[in-house]
């Protein structure tokens, strides 16, 4: 193995990290997207009254935040299709894995946002008679939303950081494309250095972007 | 006392469930139609009001009844815990009751049904507006989003529309150059102003005030007062839930004195402050004056 260090090296096997880069956001904004939504419907089961709705969706959260991630991808890639008995491929079960995941983190940032939300404002709600599917719509939801987006951020970026786990079960992302040229060009440096770089240079924004949504935004509104 | 609209099973007899209030002596009118009414019918007459919370087991409201006319400014005192937010609430709709009725211009709009359900007349209850003493604007809409909100919302408005009465309604207050402006970025009394044009905007037939200068400071009340003191001299019913004596004063027609779940004592504003009728009432005034709270 060669030990010096020449970033020019990896200039050739650029395009390549940058479909698995490609892949990565792609990954990942699907199953953040995925994981609001049904995150919303989550958390305001856990804080409603139905009992049923919240064992249930209290044992989901706690399985999938307790548990490490690696486990579930595997579970879902492996013992899922046997289970079912139906052919589930990589890039579907990476997918579910890490909507769920997804889910159940949003879901917490929703249920104490939610929990944040006062008493008086469901007076105004009551007291202006809106109907229930206003209130939820333009009222609990936009706020529900702007007091969880920090977390729901966060949330984002660990799930993005998550994300280079799907490389253990054959997908193509950024983290696979690294190993691969790494090994095969047995130049780790310059290859997972560059990688790693590549992670950073989304990552790091998204953390900023949290911080400036707290200042910005959520002051304005005093949320 | 029947309402000629409602399909509701009929209320007790007139007047005779109605909790010695010293109210007005009208109560055994009947109502014949929906909207004329004799003169004597008033506007809002409240009827055997129990209410408790935690099923019973905190009793708050242990039989009120009141009236109020067109024309009237009910002005609600009373200690701390004596049930005042209390029935403005339920006035509103906002709870449910055990007991009795609540009829706004002839038409029973709340009432504890035999099955012990609380039916609320949505229609009517929508005629009512009331303001709270905490700070009850949405964080997340503009002055303009929280006053258009429930008429384009609610009512279908066109969004144009809406925006030019709340535009209207806003100059009228010297409000305007807060059209846009988020409620973390006014003041408590700005706040509360436009708390009161929001429920402005849907047009009530009453408005309800509870405590809405509690929160503020000393040098914000006058403009929420005097915002409330127009809207009187415009001729809006009101029922004012208020520590601020001198306010009350001004601006009452009718006193009501509330104290443990009853209505101690009613009447006209002169009578009441110079010269009460019972004991509990006169400590209460006592002890305002002398600054103490009850
Ligand atoms: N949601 C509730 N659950 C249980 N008890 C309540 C609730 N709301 C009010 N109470 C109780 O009902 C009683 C009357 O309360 P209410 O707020 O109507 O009094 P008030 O006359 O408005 O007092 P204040 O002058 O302090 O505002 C109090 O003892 C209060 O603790
Ligand atoms: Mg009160």
């Amino acid at each position: 193995m060669d030990l010096t260090f020449s970033p020019s090296f990896v200039l050739p096997y650029l395009p390549a990290l940058l479909r698995g880069l490609y892949m990565t956001l792609l990954l990942s904004i699907l199953c953040i997207s995925i994981g609001l939504v049904f995150g919303f419907a989550v958390g305001l089961m856990r804080n409603g009254t139905n009992r049923i709705a919240y064992a249930c969706s209290t044992i989901f959260v706690e399985f999938f935040r307790g548990t490490p991630v690696l486990i579930q991808l595997f579970w879902i890639f492996f013992c899922l299709p046997v289970l079912l008995n139906v052919e589930i491929g990589p890039f579907v079960s990476a997918t579910i894995a890490l909507s769920l995941y997804m889910t159940a983190l949003a879901s917490e940032a929703f249920r104490s946002a939610l929990l944040s939300i006062g008493s008086e404002q469901n007076d105004a709600v009551l007291a202006l008679g809106l109907p229930r599917r206003v209130s939820l719509l333009h009222v609990i939801l936009p706020q529900a939303f702007l007091r969880a987006l920090p977390n729901l951020l966060s949330n984002s970026v660990t799930l993005f950081k998550e994300s280079a786990l799907v490389s253990a079960v054959g997908i193509t992302d950024l983290m696979f494309q690294g190993e691969i040229i790494s090994s095969a060009t047995a130049r780790p440096i310059e290859v997972l250095t560059t990688v790693a770089a590549m992670y950073f240079a989304v990552g790091f924004p998204l953390t900023q972007i949290v911080s400036l949504v707290e200042r910005r935004v959520l002051r304005r509104m005093a949320i | 006392m029947v309402s000629g609209s409602r399909q509701i099973p009929a209320a007790p007899g007139p007047a005779s469930s109605v909790a010695d209030a010293g109210g007005a002596g009208s109560a055994g009118q009947s109502a014949e139609g929906e909207d004329r009414l004799p003169a004597t019918q008033p506007f809002v007459e409240i009827r055997n009001l129990r209410k408790s919370y935690a099923r019973g087991a905190i009793p708050v409201l242990k039989g009120v009844g009141d009236t109020m006319s067109k024309t009237d400014r009910l002005v609600i005192l009373g200690p701390s815990g004596g049930g005042k937010s209390t029935l403005l609430r339920c006035v509103m709709g906002l709870e449910t009751i055990d007991s009795g009725a609540i009829t706004l211009d002839g038409r029973n709009y709340i009432e504890c049904l035999s099955n012990g359900r609380t039916f609320v007349d949505r229609t009517v209850q929508r005629q009512v507006g009331m303001v709270f003493q905490h700070y009850t604007l949405f964080p997340h809409l503009t002055v303009l989003g929280n006053l258009i909100l429930a008429p384009v919302k609610r009512n279908g408005e066109k969004k144009g529309a809406a925006i030019a009465r709340a535009e209207a309604l806003l100059s009228r207050f010297g409000l305007i150059s807060k059209l846009k402006s988020y409620p973390s970025q006014l003041s408590g009394g700005q706040k509360q102003r436009v708390a009161i044009a929001r429920a402005l905007m849907l047009e009530p037939k009453l408005m309800l005030f509870d405590e809405v200068t509690s929160a503020l400071d000393p040098e914000l009340i006058a403009e929420v007062e005097s915002m409330i003191s127009e809207l009187a001299e415009g001729g809006m019913p009101m029922m004012i839930v208020t520590h601020d004596m001198g306010f009350a004063k001004n601006i009452a027609t009718k006193v009501l004195f509330c104290a443990d779940g009853v209505v101690m004592e009613s009447g006209d504003p002169e009578t009441f402050f110079a010269a009460p009728k019972i004991k509990r009432t006169r400590d209460f005034l006592a002890s305002i004056l002398r600054g103490t709270k009850v």
